[in-house]
C-alpha cells in the first residue's frame, strides 16, 4: 500500500461520512478514524398509511423529532394523553430555551407555569419572538432541543393543565 | 475543505489544497475554470416557494440537475405530492395563502433554517413580488428570476408600457402613462378615439379594467376605476388605451442570462379565454408567419436586453384584425402554459431558469424554429359550463399517455382539491407534427383522462376541440362567448 492509496482512502473516509475504516492488505494494516460527533443512521420513520418506497416521507422537521433523531439523546414526544395541552410553534424559525446563551432556560420540566408565561424564544429572520404559554399547569415535556429549527405547528411543550382540564 | 465540495472541479481543488503548498495562482486558475463551465448548476439546495403542479415541476427540474429540494407547505397541503417528492419539507403556516405561501417571513425563515442557496418562486404567490426578491437577496439567498427593479417596473403596468414604448416596441395608442384627471382622460380619448379602456396600473391579468364607449361616460368611469384600483390593488393609478374589440392574445416566451443576452423561444396563442382567464394555449400561432415571428421576436429581444432583463419572462401582445401587434404587459416569471413552448422547442425552461440563476450563459445559436404543434388544456376543478368551483376528493384519477402526450399535475387518486387555492388540477398537453394532428391527439387524450369525484373542465375542452372555428384557427378573445349560458 503506497502513499497515494492511503491518501485516496483518507479522502474516501472524509467525503462519505465514514468515521472508522480499517484495511489490511499484504501484511500492512491501516486504520483511519475521523473525529467528530457520532453519525447515527436512524431508520426511515414507519408510516403505516403509505406503502411506498423508504424515501418517504421526506425529512420534515417534526417527523424527525417524533422518531428521535439519535438514540443517545432520548427525545420525548407528546404522548396520547387526555389532559395534555401541547404548545405548538406559531412560526418557522430556530428554537431557543433561554433569552441568551449565558442565562438559564425560561422553563424546565416540572415547572409550574401560568397562562402568558414566556416559555421559549423562536428566532426568525433575526427577530426574537417570545412564545407564551396558552394554558396554566405543569411542564411535563419539552419536545425540541435548544438551537433546533422548528416548523409551523411543531410540538414544543406539553403542559398538564392545572385542575386536570385542558 | 467543505467549501469546495461542489462538483468535479471542486473535488480536484480540494485534493490540491491537501497537498504540500501550491502557488496561489494555481488555486485561482482552478476557481476561474469552475466559473466558465457553462452548464454546471451552482446551487446545492433550492427551496420551492409554491405548491401544486408548479412546485412539482420545479422539483422535477432540480432532481434532474442533481439539486436538493426543500418544499414548503401549509396545513392543507401536508400530504401533497410536492411535499412527498422533495428532499426536505417545512410546514410554514395554516391553510390560508396569506398566512402561508404569501407570508414572506415564514418562507424566508424556512429557507434560512434549511440552508438553501436559492429560492424558485414558481408562478403566482410571491413570484412577481419585488420586495420578496429583495428580501431574498438581502438574506444571501438567490431569487430565481429577474432583478427586483425589473420585476417592480413590469409590475406597474402603466410604467411598463411607457418603458417598452421608449425601447421602440409598438404599444396601443393611449395615455402612455398614468392619467390623473378627467380633463387628461378626455384629451387622451379625443386623441385616440373611442372606444377606450381604463386600466389599473397595479392590476394585470384582466383585473381592474373598464371599457368606455363615449365621452359622456368617461369621467365617471375614470373615478370608479381609480376607486376600485385603490381598493383591490392598493394603488389608484390608472391608464387609458384604445380598446381593441376582437383581439388575439399572443405572447412571446423570453429568457435572458446574467450577461446581457436575451433570446426568445417563439410565441404562444392564448386567445381562448373566459373572463380573461386562459383555458387553452397553443404554439405556434396560426396567425403568425415565420417572418412576423422573427421580426417581433428580435424587437422583443432588443427591448428587454436594453432594460437589463434576465431569467424567464413572457411578453404579452394584442394583435388586432389588421395583424398589428401592441405590447400589453409583461410577466416576469415562468408561466402556467410554459409546456407548449417546451414541447415545440425541446427546451426545459425551468432547468434553464435554474442554470441561468446559477450563472450559466445562454448558448443557443439560432432562434429555435418550432417543431410541430402543441396544445395545452387547463383542467380545472369547476363545472365545465357554469364555472362554479368544484372542490372535493378525487376518487378516481387516470392520466392519459402515449406519444406526444404530457400531463403536468400534482393530483392523484384520493387527493383533496382544496377550496383555499386555485382550481387547476392538471395541464394536459398534446404535441404532434401538425395542428390538426395535435387537436386529434388532444381529443383522444381528453377522452382517456379519468377524473371522478369532482367536476372538471374536460367536457368543455372536448367541445372546443370539436368546434369548426377552433379547428380552422378562426378565433379571438371573444371565442368563449359562444358557450356562455
Amino acid at each position: 500500500m503506497n502513499i497515494k492509496e492511503i491518501k485516496e482512502l483518507i479522502e474516501a473516509v472524509s467525503q462519505n461520512g465514514i468515521t472508522d475504516l480499517e484495511i489490511e492488505r499484504s501484511g500492512v494494516k491501516v486504520r483511519i478514524r475521523k473525529e467528530g460527533p457520532p453519525v447515527v443512521v436512524s431508520p426511515a420513520p414507519a408510516s403505516p398509511t403509505y406503502a411506498y418506497s423508504t424515501g418517504y416521507p421526506p425529512a420534515t422537521l417534526s417527523s424527525e423529532a417524533a422518531t428521535g433523531g439519535s438514540p443517545s439523546t432520548s427525545r420525548p414526544h407528546p404522548k396520547e394523553e387526555e389532559n395534555l395541552f401541547v404548545v405548538r410553534s406559531p412560526i418557522v424559525g430556530t428554537f431557543y430555551r433561554a433569552p441568551n446563551p449565558e442565562t438559564e432556560p425560561f422553563v424546565k420540566v416540572g415547572d409550574t407555569v401560568e397562562h402568558g408565561r414566556v416559555l421559549c424564544i423562536i428566532e426568525a429572520m433575526k427577530l426574537m419572538n417570545e412564545i407564551e404559554a396558552e394554558a396554566s399547569g405543569e411542564i411535563i415535556g419539552i419536545y425540541v432541543e435548544n438551537g433546533e429549527p422548528v416548523e409551523f405547528g411543531q410540538a414544543l411543550f406539553g403542559i398538564r393543565p392545572a385542575g386536570g382540564k385542558v | 475543505m467543505e467549501a469546495w465540495n461542489l462538483d468535479g472541479m471542486g473535488r480536484r481543488a480540494a485534493r490540491l489544497s491537501t497537498a504540500p503548498r501550491f502557488h496561489p495562482a494555481v488555486l485561482v486558475f482552478v476557481a476561474r475554470l469552475r466559473r466558465l463551465s457553462s452548464l454546471q448548476p451552482m446551487f446545492k439546495k433550492i427551496l420551492v416557494a409554491n405548491r401544486g403542479e408548479i412546485a412539482l415541476r420545479v422539483i422535477c427540474a432540480c432532481k434532474e440537475l442533481g439539486i436538493k429540494t426543500v418544499a414548503i407547505f401549509s396545513d392543507a397541503d401536508r400530504n401533497s405530492l410536492h411535499v412527498r417528492f422533495a428532499d426536505e419539507a417545512v410546514c410554514i403556516g395554516p391553510s390560508k395563502s396569506v398566512d402561508s405561501y404569501l407570508k414572506i417571513p415564514a418562507v424566508i425563515s424556512a429557507a434560512e433554517i434549511t440552508n438553501v442557496d436559492a429560492v424558485h418562486p414558481g408562478y403566482g404567490f410571491l413570484s412577481e413580488n419585488a420586495y420578496f426578491a429583495e428580501v431574498c437577496e438581502a438574506c444571501h439567498i438567490k431569487f430565481i428570476g429577474p432583478p427586483a427593479n425589473v420585476i417592480r417596473l413590469m409590475g406597474d403596468k402603466a410604467k411598463a408600457i411607457a418603458a417598452m414604448a421608449k425601447t421602440g416596441l409598438p404599444v396601443l395608442p393611449g395615455s402612455n402613462g398614468v392619467v390623473g384627471t378627467a380633463e387628461e382622460a378626455q384629451r387622451v380619448a379625443a386623441d385616440i378615439g373611442f372606444p377606450v379602456i381604463v386600466k389599473a396600473s397595479a392590476g394585470g391579468g384582466g383585473r381592474g379594467m373598464r371599457i368606455v364607449r363615449s365621452s359622456d361616460d368617461l369621467a365617471k368611469a375614470l373615478a370608479t376605476a381609480q376607486h376600485e384600483a385603490e381598493q383591490a390593488f392598493g394603488l389608484s393609478d390608472v391608464y387609458i388605451e384604445r380598446y381593441v374589440e376582437r383581439p388575439r392574445h399572443i405572447e412571446f416566451q423570453v429568457m435572458g442570462d446574467n450577461y446581457g443576452r436575451v433570446i426568445h423561444f417563439g410565441e404562444r396563442e392564448c386567445s381562448i379565454q373566459r373572463r380573461h382567464q386562459k383555458l387553452l394555449e397553443e404554439s405556434p400561432s396560426v396567425a403568425l408567419t415565420a417572418e412576423s415571428r422573427s421580426r417581433i421576436g428580435e424587437r422583443v429581444e432588443a427591448a428587454l436586453s436594453s432594460i437589463g432583463y434576465s431569467n424567464a419572462g413572457t411578453v404579452e401582445f394584442l394583435m388586432d384584425d389588421q395583424g398589428k401587434f401592441y405590447f400589453m404587459e409583461m410577466n416576469t416569471r415562468i408561466q402556467v402554459e410554459h409546456p407548449v413552448t417546451e414541447m415545440v422547442t425541446g427546451v426545459d425552461l425551468v432547468k434553464l431558469q435554474i442554470l441561468i440563476a446559477g450563472g450559466s450563459r445562454l448558448r443557443f445559436e439560432d432562434h429555435l424554429k418550432p417543431r410541430g404543434h402543441a396544445v395545452e388544456c387547463r383542467i380545472n376543478a369547476e363545472d365545465p359550463f357554469t364555472h362554479v368551483p368544484s372542490p372535493g376528493k378525487i376518487t378516481s384519477f387516470n392520466v392519459p399517455g402515449g406519444i406526444g402526450v404530457r400531463v403536468d399535475t400534482a393530483a392523484h387518486t384520493e387527493c383533496v382539491i382544496s377550496p383555499h387555492y386555485d382550481s387547476l388540477i392538471a395541464k394536459l398537453i398534446a404535441h404532434a407534427n401538425t395542428r390538426p394532428e395535435a387537436i386529434r391527439k388532444m381529443e383522444r387524450a381528453l377522452e382517456m383522462f379519468v377524473i371522478e369525484g369532482i367536476k372538471t373542465t374536460i367536457p368543455l375542452h372536448q367541445k372546443i376541440m370539436r368546434d369548426p372555428d377552433f379547428a380552422a384557427g378562426r378565433f379571438d378573445t371573444k371565442f368563449m362567448e359562444r358557450y356562455q349560458r
